[in-house]
């Protein structure tokens, strides 16, 4: 009989109410666990998202974005002048086509609706395909339709033909030239299938079409499609996260240049700093190199604040909610150790009485409040990796609604229609929602070690105190019964 | 070779003190045995812890083989009683849940005696004090008061003490068996130079014993020849 088999066996003495400090000390654990678990997982996140987003700027043309506004294309040799501003480490152009369905143009013109490019329409040039968009018009693009209706074909007859319904009007589908793999947003591309396309700054007849895109025409990896009148082989899937953002298809840059025949334009450049103290700097460097009259430079990271200061708040709300479960598990075992010292107050002294050190009784309740821990960790373990999921994705989906209205006002006070902004709205509010659902806690060995050895360090500290008061018993207490 | 030097115990009871050890002085020389006779209520057990160091005098002292006890800190006290007393409770004051064997090996594992050896003296001294061997195993409270005061005397000898304090040690047995409890115990007087004084209301225990005291009012008395025939002449 050894001081830990003693102790194992005091763990077990009282059977019912050891099942039952396990089964608390479980869910204190468990609960711990599943938010350490949590936390881990955003943390993450939160630092994938400022190492690949935080260091991004995006150039518009100066006074126009995506297909709104007007003003000059940026071209290939502005993209050479940002290169060589200090600090920037890489310059991807991006050319953003509008692709409309070929057998819905021949049908609009035949019904007087002239086929035109879209809204605005200063760096974007509309092409023909074999595809259908995977979204309906709806409201949204039915109203987008008819304002821009209604500016560019005047004559088309407001006279008569206002109260009349617009026939049924299938939406364009933006294809993307890029050069690199990354979506317009300088994010990289989350391919479900297939593979990339290889160099992207060749001309080549490979695409990657969007998961919903490739559903709706019955596309998948190795099937073909035309747009103008090339063909294009689907070379992998992506999925963006967003309905608006998987209607979308992305080729090389050269290839949508010269679908375009334009090829020396750029919609965008998607600018990448060296590090992240350098950004303010060489965003201000690359706004004077480039001339603020014929760019204007962004911060990506601006529109993803509300994404990660809500992801923030998880991790904040996550971290406390482990240390509370943790104090907690603590706590819980300061008062079991308690209330077993009070009650072997006599026992306490009869081994003193035939000369145990206090040390040694010590340890001996120390011993046996880890027995307990261990058992509670087992449980608690188990309960964790069943819950951690859940509570994962309830603190995100909470957190991400309330962002998701945050951005969703300032969308509105941007006043970007919804069916005729590509990229745009789509790349990086798309990809802050993406990211709230791509979070996933999978509870991974390591850190469920680290949190069982903080829960062990807890337990031990909160079984020092009443292993502590043992020394106090004098060995008399023996010669009084109770 | 122990001194008790002028001791005193005193309780206090609501405004009322109580002295069960009242200025006692004695002194054994070493493998003497001796008893403690007494009415109920007289300061026997009192005096016994005081001399195990389980309690702490009023004031007085208890001098071994030359050392004070109330001079001695609380570590040092914990190795006396480990290494030099071999104390058996009134009430036993088993360990519940431990086997008869365990409850005799924790002093010895206190002492660091490796597990083998202290399993193995274990039984030795359950035979001595007549346990049956299909007992030894056998959780504490699963034994009767006689077994377990047998268990009792068994630990107190378990780390060969040079002070036994027996309290009642015979108190549950039968005659047979407490005479085999007193003949062990001289044995160890007589041939281990152990000393050992027992608390006993039975006079045929305390008649075999060396040296005999009586506790009345927390006064100790040695009886002699003569005083225990005034004894028996006033009843
Ligand atoms: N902790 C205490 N507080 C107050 N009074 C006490 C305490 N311990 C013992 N006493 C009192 O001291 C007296 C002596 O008690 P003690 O246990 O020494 O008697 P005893 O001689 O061993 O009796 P018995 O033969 O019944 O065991 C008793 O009156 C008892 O009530
Ligand atoms: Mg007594």
């Amino acid at each position: 009989m050894s001081v830990l088999a003693r102790s194992v066996g005091n763990a077990f003495r009282n059977k019912v109410r050891t099942a039952a400090v396990v089964a608390v000390l479980a869910v204190a654990i468990g609960l711990a666990l599943a938010m350490l678990v949590a936390n881990q997982a955003v943390t993450g996140k939160v630092a994938e998202l400022n190492a690949s987003v935080g260091t991004v700027l995006t150039v518009n043309p100066a006074g126009g974005q995506g297909f709104e506004g007007g003003g000059e294309p940026l071209t290939s040799a502005q993209a050479a002048t940002a290169a060589a501003v200090p600090n920037v480490s890489s310059v991807v152009g991006t050319k953003a086509l509008r692709l409309r369905n070929a057998a819905d143009m021949a049908a609009e013109a035949a019904s007087g609706r002239t086929g035109q490019g879209g809204p605005g329409g200063q760096s974007a040039t509309s092409v023909t395909t074999s595809l259908t968009a995977a979204v309906d018009a709806g409201t949204l693009g039915n109203r987008n339709q008819a304002s821009t209706g209604a500016s560019g074909s005047s004559t088309a007859g407001t006279t008569g033909s206002t109260a009349q319904a617009a026939p049924a009007f299938s939406l364009p589908i933006t294809a993307t030239g890029i050069g690199a793999e990354m979506d317009s947003t300088g994010k990289a591309l989350q391919l479900t299938q297939g593979t990339g396309l290889g160099n992207y700054t060749a001309a080549s007849t490979g695409a990657l079409l969007g998961t919903t895109l490739a559903t709706k025409n019955g596309l998948s990896v190795g099937s073909t499609f035309t747009i103008g009148d090339k063909t294009f082989t689907v070379q992998g899937l992506f999925d963006a996260g967003t309905a608006f953002g998987n209607n979308a298809l992305y080729v090389t840059l050269p290839t949508a240049q010269t679908l375009a025949a334009l090829p020396d334009e750029l919609s965008t450049m998607i600018v990448t700093v060296n590090s992240m103290e350098n950004v303010d700097a060489a965003k201000t460097a690359l706004q004077t190199a480039l001339g603020s009259d014929k760019a204007d430079v962004t911060q990506g990271q601006r529109n993803l604040e509300t994404a990660v200061s809500s992801l923030d708040s998880v991790k904040n709300i996550s971290f406390i909610a482990f240390v509370a479960a943790l104090g907690t598990a603590g706590l819980i075992i300061l008062l079991i150790m308690v209330m077993l010292v009070r009650e072997r107050r006599r026992e306490i002294g009869v081994l003193k009485a035939i000369g145990a050190p206090n040390r040694t009784i010590g340890l001996q309740f120390v011993l046996e409040a880890l027995v307990l821990v261990a058992m509670g960790s087992v449980v608690g373990a188990a309960v964790a990796s069943l819950a951690s999921g859940g509570i994962a994705s309830a603190l995100i989906s909470s957190s991400s609604s309330t962002s998701a209205a945050a951005t969703g006002q300032r969308g509105g006070a941007g006043g970007f229609p919804g069916g005729g902004f590509p990229g745009g709205a789509g790349g990086p509010l798309g990809g802050a929602s993406q990211l709230l659902t791509s979070v996933t806690a999978s509870a991974s060995p390591g850190v469920i070690a680290a949190g069982i050895a903080a829960v062990f360090g807890v337990a031990i500290i909160g079984a020092l105190v009443p292993a502590l008061l043992t020394a106090r018993i004098r060995p008399i207490e023996v010669l009084r019964g109770e | 070779m122990i001194e008790v030097k002028n001791l005193v115990r005193t309780f206090k009871s609501g405004d009322r003190t109580i002295k069960p050890v009242n200025d006692v002085s004695f002194e054994l020389e070493q493998g003497t045995l001796a008893s403690i006779v007494g009415k109920s209520g007289s300061g026997k057990s009192t005096l016994l812890s005081l001399l195990g160091a389980l309690d702490k005098p009023t004031s007085g002292d208890v001098v071994v083989n030359g050392v004070s006890l109330a001079s001695m800190p609380d570590g040092k006290l914990t190795n006396y009683r480990r290494r030099d007393i071999g104390f058996v409770f009134q009430q036993f004051n088993l360990i519940p849940n431990l086997s008869a064997v365990d409850n005799v090996m924790l002093p010895m594992e206190f002492a660091g005696v490796r597990k083998a050896a202290r399993a193995e003296r274990a039984r030795q001294l359950l035979e001595q004090v007549q346990l049956d061997p299909d007992k030894h195993g056998r959780r504490i409270n699963r034994l009767s008061g006689g077994e377990q005061q047998r268990v009792a005397i068994a630990r107190a000898l378990a780390n060969e003490p040079k002070l036994i304090l027996a309290d009642e040690p015979t108190g549950n047995l039968d005659e047979q068996t407490g005479e085999h409890i007193i003949e062990l115990l001289s044995t160890l007087s007589r041939d281990h130079n152990t000393t050992i004084l027992v608390v006993t209301h039975d006079r045929a225990l305390a008649n075999k014993t060396d040296r005999r005291f009586r506790l009345q009012q927390g006064r100790l008395t040695e009886e002699t020849a003569r005083t225990r025939a005034t004894a028996a002449l006033t009843g």
